[in-house]
């Protein structure tokens, strides 16, 4: 019986012992289930739609900007930034989009900043208004433009960054992901190569934007572009009218590129000036019907009929 | 021998005096050697259990202590500051998880800690009741400021001037408490948590204001060429950050270039963790790592080398005691020598009042070592309670 004791005892100790951690044994942050989906959460609907071509039934995306507004200038509350703390990744526009990000608690590790390969090619805005403190010096805020999607050689490099965040946090699955990327790059190399031919001999003509969200498409098919501030459903006031009309006048544009079909009497008055209204959605929100690629032949569609002329 | 057991337990019990000086003597030296070594060892493992819990802290090079007390308990002097760029370079490399800590300021003598959403997922932390932080300028507090404050959700907390004569430095922030954390038995139980970005607003790196390009703010601007606009020393600046005037809340310059006390590095595996060590050893490295395990076991090393003379005071004056109590069985045998002659001339054998002798000694001995387990138990159990509760009077 004393001896059972005794053994028992010394069984307790070695066990006790034996479960005591390890100097320096790193508590692991809790792993994810990798049986469960990858749970995504996006600021944009191209983002959006690039992880769901990438990820497939292996990801859930999860895009919560109210389907009316822009999402760029959307401003999340509480309870929708929680919902984006407790998602597996958080995928970033980048080059200022979404500047909620930068006033709300969001995990680091998870965020996914999928412009940042390109980050020394954003195209910053020159129109921006800037503030300083003091005398002393300028510290720039400098408006850098940020749909950057509109370039699909930008919008590439986009798609790669999430199938590099998709591959690190569930590397099992690395050529499903690997295929889904394969496949949205041949569309979207596609969709760059109509967009070259349809635009091909334009770089000197003038073009007017209707916003300042078309610098990236300006660039890579080298359009000679300037914006103005017109909204698709408002009638501009007389001196947005007196501000296009300056631009005109050194700026001899005969087409202007809408996000959404105009006011037709702002058409009409485009129309007395000679200039033509062209619709090319950024589609940077849930497109009523279609999908992002479905948008984009749209937009080519639109170009391609104003550009081949009567 | 239950007759020799009996007549040991009435001459005890007679000379109960005497008995139970015995008994608490022999109690004593057992226990207060035993009992300190527990109390130590209880100690040591609450204060080592929290290094144990936290890999590696990397920190402007200086005292590797100050580093650690500052970042596991929130106490010490608030180490030299360094760059968020250095929790940027350790997340980017792969090699660990960064949670970046703030620690410069207080709110009414408790830590505002600024740290990252991972540190309440890494100390396992959980909101009892309310949310967690969300938004700039948004705080959750431990359970026992939320006692000491009498705060909780929807109620705020404003942090503390470093210095009433420094008005255009540091200012005070309100800040919305929005959750309470429950209770975890460590010192997280007695900080305000607030995103990084929130201390910086407090340290002055981030402000909101007016718009400068409205007509109203016309006073407050310098000068005004094309885009760009110099405000004034009149601007006026927010010292709460509400739901109307978040969106004006910015920061000037590149983030990485503001300060931070510690980073607690989480490596996934032992290589990263030896790789990521060694990138900190070069000569021109202005940061250091340090392991909390080691730098708690070399102060702790202090603390029982102290404990070590007071346990081999204690068993000095024990050995004394121990003699002294042998002597008084001693002595007390020379005084009950008619006694003992009495139990031989009644029929007792040598045998059996030696037994009688050796009995009373026994159950003496036996007696001061049960106390003593007692009473090493009840330390073992409730010591550390009440040399914290000592601590907080």
């Amino acid at each position: 019986m004393r001896h059972q004791g005794f053994t028992l005892l010394a069984l307790t100790l070695v066990a006790i012992g034996c479960g005591a951690p390890e100097p320096g044994d790193a508590p692991a942050v809790a792993p994810a289930t990798h049986d469960a989906k990858l749970s995504v959460y996006v600021v944009n609907y191209p983002l959006a739609y690039f992880a769901e071509r990438i990820g497939g039934d292996l990801v859930d995306v999860d895009f919560p900007a109210p389907p009316d507004g822009d999402p760029a200038f959307w401003v999340p509350d509480a309870d929708r930034v929680a919902a984006y703390q407790g998602a597996d990744l958080i995928l970033l526009n980048g080059a200022g989009y979404a500047g909620w990000v930068d006033r709300v608690t969001l995990p680091p590790s998870r965020l996914v900043n999928t412009s940042m390969s390109f980050k020394d090619r954003y195209v910053v805005s020159e129109d921006a208004v800037v503030h300083s403190h003091g005398p002393e010096g300028e510290h720039d805020h400098g408006d850098t433009a940020f749909t950057t999607w509109l370039d699909p050689t930008l919008a590439i490099e986009h798609a790669a960054a999430i199938r590099d965040a998709f591959a690190a946090a569930r590397p099992e699955h690395e050529a499903v992901f690997a295929g889904g990327f394969e496949s949205l790059k041949t569309d979207l190399l596609e969709l760059d190569a109509s967009l070259e031919q349809v635009t091909a001999g334009q770089a000197q003509t003038p073009v007017l934007g209707s916003h300042p969200v078309y610098q990236y498409l300006s660039r890579r098919y080298e359009l000679n572009l300037r914006s103005v501030h017109f909204e698709p459903d408002e009638d501009p006031d007389a001196k947005g009218w007196q501000a296009l009309d300056e631009i005109l006048s050194e700026h001899p544009a005969r087409w202007m590129l809408w996000e959404a079909e105009p006011l037709a009497t702002t058409a009409e008055k485009l129309e007395g000036r000679g200039v033509a209204s062209v619709v090319f959605d950024p589609c940077g929100n849930v497109p009523e019907e279609g999908d992002f690629l479905t948008v984009m032949q749209r937009n080519l569609s639109n170009l391609e009929r104003f550009l081949a002329g009567p | 021998m239950r007759q020799t057991l009996y007549l040991a337990a009435r001459y005890l019990a007679f000379h109960r005096i005497k008995t139970a000086i015995l008994i608490t003597s022999i109690t004593l030296i057992l226990y207060l050697p035993v009992g300190l070594r527990v109390l130590v060892a209880q100690s040591s493992e609450r204060l080592t259990a929290r290094a144990m819990a936290t890999p590696l802290i990397v920190g402007a090079k200086g005292s590797p202590l100050e580093l650690v007390l500052n970042s596991l308990y929130f106490g010490s002097d608030v180490p030299e500051k360094m760059r968020y760029a250095e929790s940027i370079r350790i997340a980017d490399s792969g090699l660990a998880l960064a949670i970046p800590m703030y620690t410069r300021f207080h709110s009414q003598g408790h830590p505002i800690v600024g740290t990252g959403f991972e540190y309440f997922r890494f100390r396992g932390l959980q909101v009892e009741s309310g949310r967690q932080i969300a938004m700039l300028g948004e705080c959750v507090l431990g359970s026992r400021v939320a006692a000491t404050l009498g705060v909780g959700p929807g109620d705020s907390v404003v942090s503390s001037p470093e210095n009433v004569f420094d008005l255009a430095g540091v200012y005070p922030l309100k800040m919305h408490v929005v959750g309470i954390l429950a209770y975890s038995d460590s010192p997280d139980d007695d900080a305000i948590f607030v995103d990084l970005k929130t201390a910086w607003v407090i340290e002055g790196l981030g402000h909101g204001h007016q718009d400068l390009s409205a007509p109203e703010a016309a006073s407050t601007v310098l000068s005004r060429e094309g885009g760009k606009v110099t405000a004034n020393a009149s601007v006026v600046q927010y010292t709460e950050i509400t739901p109307q005037n978040i969106d004006s809340f910015h920061f000037h310059g590149d983030l990485s270039g503001n300060p931070v006390t510690a980073v607690i590095a989480v490596p996934p595996d032992q290589k990263a963790s030896a790789i990521l060590q060694g990138r900190y050893q070069g000569e021109g490295e202005k940061a250091q790592i340090a392991h909390p395990v080691t730098v708690m076991d070399e102060l702790l090393d202090t603390i029982l080398t102290v404990q070590s003379f007071v346990v081999a005071g204690a068993i000095v004056v024990g050995a004394a005691t121990l003699a002294s109590a042998a002597l008084v069985f001693m002595l007390s045998l020379r005084l009950r020598r008619r006694e003992i002659e009495t139990l031989f001339k009644i029929g007792g054998s040598r045998r059996a009042v030696g037994t009688v002798m050796v009995s009373e000694i026994v159950a003496v001995l036996l007696a001061g070592v049960i106390l003593a387990a007692g009473l090493t138990f009840l330390t073992s159990q409730f010591g550390s309670v009440v040399i914290r509760a000592l601590i907080r009077m």
